[in-house]
């Protein structure tokens, strides 16, 4: 082989290397956003009360994943995707209140958040009795207006601990606080979210049995 | 934690996941249209100096409105060069004509050159 040859050939297997690596990173983040893509929308449906404005958050999130972040290891994707995530949940609570604002100039309110029910119009797959079905419903529309009405912090920090199930070292880096912050704001998010729901324990049935 | 705040959380993350698994195809299918999109961002290159159009074109509004200002009452006299040219980087074209950047400046070094010529 001469050296022309030589220099073609190596040219050719880094080339070709690098279009694995990038294949290899696309079917990563394909898994990734895949595995995370249904509990993120639940998340910020439940921030925003809205189930397109949540999707537009989350589809937001992905592309600012995939552009800005995907060269990054896979440990760091959930709490950076998150974190992309809570920011474009806030940017739409900001956006809101202008919005508001200027409808309450004109006389009118943008939306009434109590109107909103996501599980409402969800079937019930498991196949249980109406009465169950219908308590199983009340029981998460109350859990999920009790956190949406929390405050911003406590929410962020309730759903991406108990939600997503992101460490207190993770939920920090999704938040942009300190650990101990992290704590706090969720200490105070589950006592603030079991008192509301205290009228609801006679019949609770949050995931568990039904007490009569 | 308390072993009642760790019941409850863990209720909350049960109820949670059943309304997840309940999400409808309709939902589901458009969320898989959004990771594709997402995906198909990677295979994107970037576009770096689109970055800086946000910038450049608050620079050059701070700047005509300082000559506006120093001048007031020149509104009818021919624009100075400087804001002629800023006109036309704002202008339709201006995205092209930036790219270009370095042609025109080039083009600017053979046009000085002649003249010395």
């Amino acid at each position: 082989m001469d050296v022309g040859s030589a220099v073609f050939a190596v040219s050719c297997n880094g080339t070709a290397a690098t279009g694995t690596r990038e294949l290899q990173k696309e079917q990563q983040l394909n898994r990734f956003l895949a595995e995370v893509e249904r509990r993120a929308l639940r998340i910020a449906e439940i921030g925003v009360r809205d189930r397109d404005e949540a999707l537009d958050l989350v589809q937001d999130a992905m592309i600012k994943l995939a552009r800005h972040y995907s060269g990054r290891s896979q440990e760091e994707w959930t709490p950076l995707f998150y974190r992309i995530l809570q920011n474009g949940v806030r940017d739409w609570h900001r956006k809101q209140v202008v919005r508001n604002r200027v409808m309450s100039f004109f006389g009118r309110r943008a939306s009434d958040d109590n109107d909103y029910d996501a599980i409402a119009a969800a079937p019930d797959l498991a196949g249980r009795a109406p009465d169950e079905e219908l308590q199983n419903r009340e029981a998460m529309q109350s859990l999920e207006i009790a956190v949406h009405n929390l405050p911003a912090r406590q929410r962020e920090a309730f759903m991406l601990r108990t939600f997503e199930g992101l460490d207190v070292k993770g939920t920090a880096t999704a938040m942009g606080c300190s650990q101990g912050s992290v704590k706090t704001h969720y200490s105070r998010a589950v006592h603030a979210l079991r008192d509301q729901l205290e009228e609801h324990r006679p019949d609770d049935v949050i995931g568990g049995e039904v007490r009569r | 934690m308390k072993s009642t705040d760790e019941a409850f959380s863990k209720r909350a993350k049960e109820s949670f996941d059943e309304t997840v698994e309940k999400l409808d195809a309709s939902t589901l299918s458009r969320l898989n249209r959004a990771r594709h999109a997402a995906l198909a961002e990677m295979q994107q290159p970037s576009r770096q100096w689109s970055r800086w159009l946000p910038a450049t074109g608050v620079a050059a509004a701070v700047l005509v409105a300082i000559m506006v200002m120093q001048n007031p009452a020149g509104f009818d006299e021919p624009l100075p060069p400087a804001v002629a040219d800023m006109e036309i980087l704002l202008g339709e074209d201006s995205l092209e004509m930036l790219e270009d950047l370095e042609f025109y400046s080039w083009l600017d070094v053979v046009e000085q050159e002649n003249d010395v010529g």
